[in-house]
């Protein structure tokens, strides 16, 4: 019961924090993140969402609707233009879910869903891009200047965030057992 | 597999597919158009704006703090090197003064009352940046309320970074000119060639490999020295005259081999603005 979990506190503000979070980190470190000509992109949001997947438990915190909540902001205030994001997060979560029901919950699984996650999302980001004339970058191009570093650094957020994050999240389950 | 593409599953893709497709083409085009976005893109973006405080704040408070303990681990040797520079700068300042006093008398006597030169500025301070490698975009906590309007240029410390692509009421964007899809930043800009030949023309793209702006079609045969100061020119309207842009570091020909084609080393960081300017036309 997610209404009745603690974890209706800590998963959206989490989720917020990480959203802006994925902006700031983009402004402050953006000479690194953005040394010409590589692009890493912040997912702090992706990650987050992927991870509450694993980590819930028997609570079901209805993921696809924070999905498209969290997509409509990113489309809004980050990039200005509407219907992108709003599809591609719960495309993600659906692809967590079903990736999941193939792999046992292991730390290994769990970073390869979360990297098949992070291709998909991307690929589609720069496909739907391209379609629409944002950007006219190459595949090529956009697979070594973009997708490789923004692997390198997510999958860094994710062996560096995995067991705060899962610590927070037991923490937040064993204290509703308590109760 | 078989039932993965039952049909109404497929419907449904079909339809998301169209709507999200449908939704992006027609706001890239309203976008363009459009002043203002639509109210309530306006009203959501505002109060995210405000909700991002919450987490930008703290964020940009211990960067700073970062940032000054380097600054002030160079403090020494950079003071010697400023102090040289403090004199000189006094002298150019006194006579700017002089030159724009001048200036106003001559136009009050022409009857000439506001050229592309003038302009008052609005500062604003950067609060995020769009987590994209495609859309490089700034924030900034200024809107409609002070003043902002769509297609004013933006400029940082060392020069022109960008221009308004989005006004909200209490907060715009701002397209850095390291953004290379094909509706960005179109500044009409001037470079003195030799014999004080005036080259004009425009930014046609960015090069990220060499962090270079490119001034294409240029048709001007004039001789361009390495190290010419680039600065806006004005044409067009919006744009106030003799903005700094950058430096000529190379110059070559175009695919055909008729034009030139200008390098430019832009006089901005594009990846360090926390503070931005935006001059407004005095009308």
């Amino acid at each position: 019961m997610y209404r009745l979990s603690r974890l209706r506190f800590l998963f959206p503000i989490g989720l917020f924090v990480a959203l802006f979070l994925d902006g700031s980190l983009s402004k402050v470190w953006a000479s690194l993140f953005f040394s010409y000509p590589y692009n890493m992109v912040s997912h702090l949001v992706l990650l987050w969402l992927v991870l509450a997947y694993f980590f819930e438990g028997n609570i079901k915190i209805p993921l696809t609707w924070f999905a498209v909540a969290v997509g409509v902001i990113c489309d809004l205030y980050y990039s200005g233009v509407w219907g992108l994001f709003i599809v591609l997060y719960p495309l993600i979560v659906w692809l967590t879910k079903t990736l999941a029901r193939y792999f046992s919950d292991t730390f290994l699984n769990m970073i390869l869903i979360f990297f098949v996650d992070l291709v998909v999302f991307e690929l589609l980001n720069y496909w739907a891009y391209y379609v629409i004339g944002i950007t006219h970058a190459s595949l090529g191009d956009f697979l070594v200047d973009t997708l490789a570093p923004t692997l390198a650094l997510n999958l860094v957020y994710f062996v560096l965030l995995y067991w705060p994050i899962q610590s927070m999240f037991t923490k937040a389950l064993a204290e509703r057992q308590h109760n | 597999m078989h039932k993965f593409f039952s049909n109404r599953r497929l419907v449904f893709i079909v339809v998301v597919l169209v709507l999200a497709f449908g939704l992006m083409g027609g706001s890239v085009a309203l976008r363009k158009r459009r002043a203002t976005p639509p109210l309530i893109q306006q009203f959501g973006n505002d109060v995210v704006g405000i909700a991002n405080d919450i987490v930008a704040v703290p964020v940009n408070a211990v960067h700073n703090g970062l940032a000054s303990f380097s600054d002030l681990l160079n403090t020494y040797s950079e003071n010697r090197k400023l102090k040289q520079q403090v004199s000189d700068l006094a002298q150019v300042k006194v006579r700017d003064e002089t030159l724009a006093h001048e200036n106003k008398q001559l136009k009050k006597e022409l009857k000439v009352n506001h050229t592309m030169t003038d302009y008052s500025t609005i500062n604003a301070a950067v609060i995020t940046r769009s987590p994209s490698s495609w859309q490089k975009q700034i924030i900034i906590n200024k809107g409609q309320t002070s003043g902002v309007k769509k297609d004013m240029p933006v400029m940082s410390a060392g020069g022109l970074v960008g221009r308004v692509v989005e006004v909200n009421q209490t907060n715009s964007k701002v397209e850095l000119l390291s953004d290379t899809s094909e509706s960005a930043n179109r500044f009409a800009i001037q470079l003195d060639g030799e014999g004080g030949k005036t080259i004009n023309g425009i930014i046609t793209g960015y090069d990220s490999e060499t962090n270079e702006l490119v001034m294409g079609q240029v048709t001007s045969k004039a001789k361009v020295k390495k190290g010419t100061k680039v600065t806006t020119s004005g044409l067009g309207g919006i744009t106030p005259k003799g903005l700094y842009v950058g430096k000529v570091s190379r110059i070559g020909k175009d695919d055909y081999g008729l034009a030139q084609k200008i390098y430019i080393k832009p006089a901005a960081d594009f990846n360090d603005v926390n503070i931005v300017t935006v001059p407004e036309l005095n009308s």
